[in-house]
């Protein structure tokens, strides 16, 4: 199994340096889900399996019955840099956490927000003391660890505030957990929100203390964005769950669009969300292409 | 059936899939057999008392099997799920879809206007493969005739057939006959505007066109229950709706019982969307995945169940197939934990007729061994709770 996901790995990895992608990802190969390593790593083991939005794939709900402490002490399996191989990143439990060394710089991760962890866990505490508490004691230290083994982005799955919202006095409390895993880790710190429209919300998006945000541009209105953007602007032009492959014009068009409108001091492209609804060719064709438009918008905006 | 379905207390059925045993996975990829599959197809012949399962055995010495024994031993699987399942008590019966490669696959497989892209994950490290709709859709061959033709040669029990259903279907499919957000810079509003119309018009076609043929010829061989199975029913909670409508248009004016399956859902999404579902009799639901494992009958011992009072007050008076087992786990419930969990749907439905008692959802992904000894507990339980009601 390890040498089955050491292929798939060096795989993900050639497509990504052949589409010229700019950050590296492993692709989360080795996650269940996108909480399980994470909670393995507290010593929790999920149970309940729980729809994924909209979308016919499952996690298992991350329970919590307390909430976790920075003396809880989460296991983080940390691989060496440089490494070449996956163990003890790999397998078991909190399998694949921090990316090997076989993933090239410069490198992105990607995590669970910590207003999406709270928010799909079960559990009877105040979710927002969850989430603070998870910011702190969990993300906080793993994504001190990814930047160590050479993350520069730091990728934050928001698919919950743009599937179901967030109540007014929840912007706060999410205020002060991006705050708690900000940090000093010195990597840009992005925060994407997708599976909805992030219109409504970006007055208060723009405030969070992240370097860039990021929105769904399927289910978001480009003439919501505005202009004048102060941070990164995540822009998630192709559709991870389709299966037809956007032609390069199209990404490029709207690209071109977007830095001409908001001059973000940095425009990331990337799909509206995980490729994993897409079969692995597909996903592999999409990043293609995907690189393939980000080199002409490139061109086009003397980058 | 319907004297069954309608009048037998606490009936009891399987949902779906089982496992398909090692030597029919194997024979059929025209792999080489270990004598453990032999070993499992002899001790499940004993323990099932299969009639004539040497038979089997025989056929499963020789090797390089040609293409009619290879559609034998897929019928050796089926009778050896049949007698799992009768074996286990149940009252109403399939064969796990042991001829099936898989629920949406078999489907789509019979289907023109399909073509296979590839697998994608549902869950943990379970996948299946997806398919995209590129033309027309229509019923390319009737796709259960075969095995329900074998099933009723063969069965003790009455039979149920499941069928996946129009939704699910769709909903597990990519659609690639129009691409429709090639330009973003275009109104959000106007690009889901046309999502949703291709959406309807696909789950539409699949249902006229797939699924109701399909269901005709299996009503024309006499087919009398058929289940059709909606996993994928409340995956966009504003489709409802169109979930509901997608089963009308496959069933309306059928001449058979029809129940729907439905699970790993809020089914609090399902109201009211359902009230309209009134050629629906019964609703197999998944609740034990969401339940305590602590005996009792009380509204906090049984948090799973909390929703099963919106069933109980649709207006056409459906039966609930009440999931008792958790089809993601080894856990073998007890006896008494199935008896409770009866119990108190009796007592929330004060009907025990409209109470049916089945597993979560198909027992696909535990071992036979773990299947055989859950659909034992549960009926065990269903005889407990028969004994507690004093029916």
């Amino acid at each position: 199994v390890d040498a089955a996901f050491r292929s798939d790995l060096a795989r993900w990895v050639e497509v990504q340096q052949g589409a010229g992608l700019d950050f590296y990802s492993d692709g989360l190969l080795r996650w269940q889900d996108i909480f399980r390593p994470l909670v393995e790593s507290l010593g929790i083991k999920p149970h309940t399996l729980v729809r994924w939005f909209d979308t016919n794939t499952f996690f298992r709900e991350p329970e919590f019955s307390s909430l976790p402490s920075p003396s809880g002490g989460i296991s983080i399996p940390f691989p060496s840099a440089g490494s070449s191989i996956p163990s003890p990143s790999g397998g078991g439990q909190g399998g694949g956490l921090i990316s090997d060394g076989s993933v090239p710089s410069p490198r992105v991760s990607t995590f669970p927000s910590p207003f999406m962890f709270s928010r799909a866990a079960r559990t009877s505490l105040d979710r927002n003391r969850l989430m603070v508490a998870l910011a702190e004691s969990v993300l906080r230290p793993v994504i001190d660890a990814a930047v160590k083994a050479g993350s520069e982005l730091i990728h934050l799955e928001e698919p919950w505030l743009g599937y179901y919202g967030i109540a007014k006095q929840d912007w706060a409390p999410l205020r002060d957990a991006l705050e708690a895993v900000r940090g000093k880790q010195g990597a840009t710190l992005a925060l994407h929100v997708y599976f909805g429209d992030a219109g409504p919300h970006l007055d208060q998006l723009r405030t969070l203390p992240v370097d860039a945000i990021g929105v769904d541009l399927i289910e978001t209105d480009v003439a919501t964005l505005g202009g004048g953007w102060d941070k990164g602007l995540v822009a998630g032009v192709m559709n991870g769950r389709q299966s037809l492959v956007e032609s390069a014009s199209s990404i490029v068009e709207v690209a071109g669009h977007l830095a001409d409108t908001l001059r973000p001091p940095a425009l990331y492209l990337t799909s509206n969300c995980e490729l994993g609804f897409l079969p692995t060719s597909v996903a592999e064709r999409k990043v293609q292409r995907l690189g393939e438009a980000a080199n002409k918008v490139k061109e086009l905006v003397s980058v | 059936v319907s004297t069954a379905l309608d009048h037998k207390p606490l009936l009891t059925h399987e949902v779906g899939s089982l496992d398909k045993p090692g030597w029919r996975v194997k024979a059929y990829a025209g792999k080489p057999l270990s004598e453990r599959d032999l070993e499992e197809a002899r001790s499940w012949g004993e323990q099932l008392v299969v009639p004539d399962y040497q038979r089997l055995l025989d056929l499963l010495g020789h090797g390089n099997f040609s293409k009619e024994q290879k559609a034998e031993i897929q019928r050796w699987s089926s009778l050896y799920a049949l007698r799992l399942e009768e074996t286990a008590g149940l009252d109403v019966v399939y064969d796990g879809e042991q001829q099936r490669t898989e629920m949406y696959d078999w489907a789509v497989k019979h289907a023109n206007g399909f073509e296979r892209r590839g697998s994608v994950r549902a869950f943990d490290n379970k996948y299946y493969t997806k398919a995209a709709v590129v033309a027309p859709i229509s019923l390319a061959s009737p796709y259960h005739n075969a095995e329900f033709s074998y099933l009723v040669s063969v069965a003790d029990a009455e039979l149920k057939v499941p069928v996946t259903g129009a939704y699910t279907i769709a909903d597990w499919s990519f659609d690639e006959r129009n691409a429709l957000d090639t330009d973003l810079r275009a109104p959000a509003a106007e690009r889901r505007r046309r999502r949703h119309e291709a959406r309807r018009d696909f789950v539409l076609q699949v249902a006229r066109n797939l699924i109701r043929p399909n269901l005709q010829a299996l009503i024309g061989l006499g087919a009398r229950w058929i289940q059709v199975d909606e996993p994928g029913a409340s995956t966009e909670p504003d489709e409802l709706d169109l979930f509901v409508d997608s089963f009308n248009a496959s069933v309306e004016g059928l001449d058979a019982i029809f129940s729907t399956h439905l699970c790993f859902s809020d089914y609090n999404l399902f109201f009211p969307a359902i009230e309209r579902m009134s050629q629906c009799r019964q609703f197999a639901v998944g609740f034990a995945n969401y339940d305590s494992r602590e005996l009792g009958t009380s509204d906090e011992a049984r948090p799973g169940y909390q929703v099963i009072k919106k069933f109980r007050d649709l207006p056409y008076k459906p039966a609930l197939g009440l999931g008792v087992l958790d089809i993601h786990s080894d856990f073998i419930e007890s006896p008494e934990l199935v008896r409770d969990r009866v119990l108190y749907a009796v007592k929330v439905f004060g009907d025990p007729a409209r109470i049916h008692v089945t597993p979560d959802c198909g027992l696909r992904t535990r071992s036979w061994r773990v299947a055989f000894d859950k659909l034992r507990s549960m009926t065990a339980g269903v005889q407990l709770a028969r004994q507690e009601l004093r029916i």
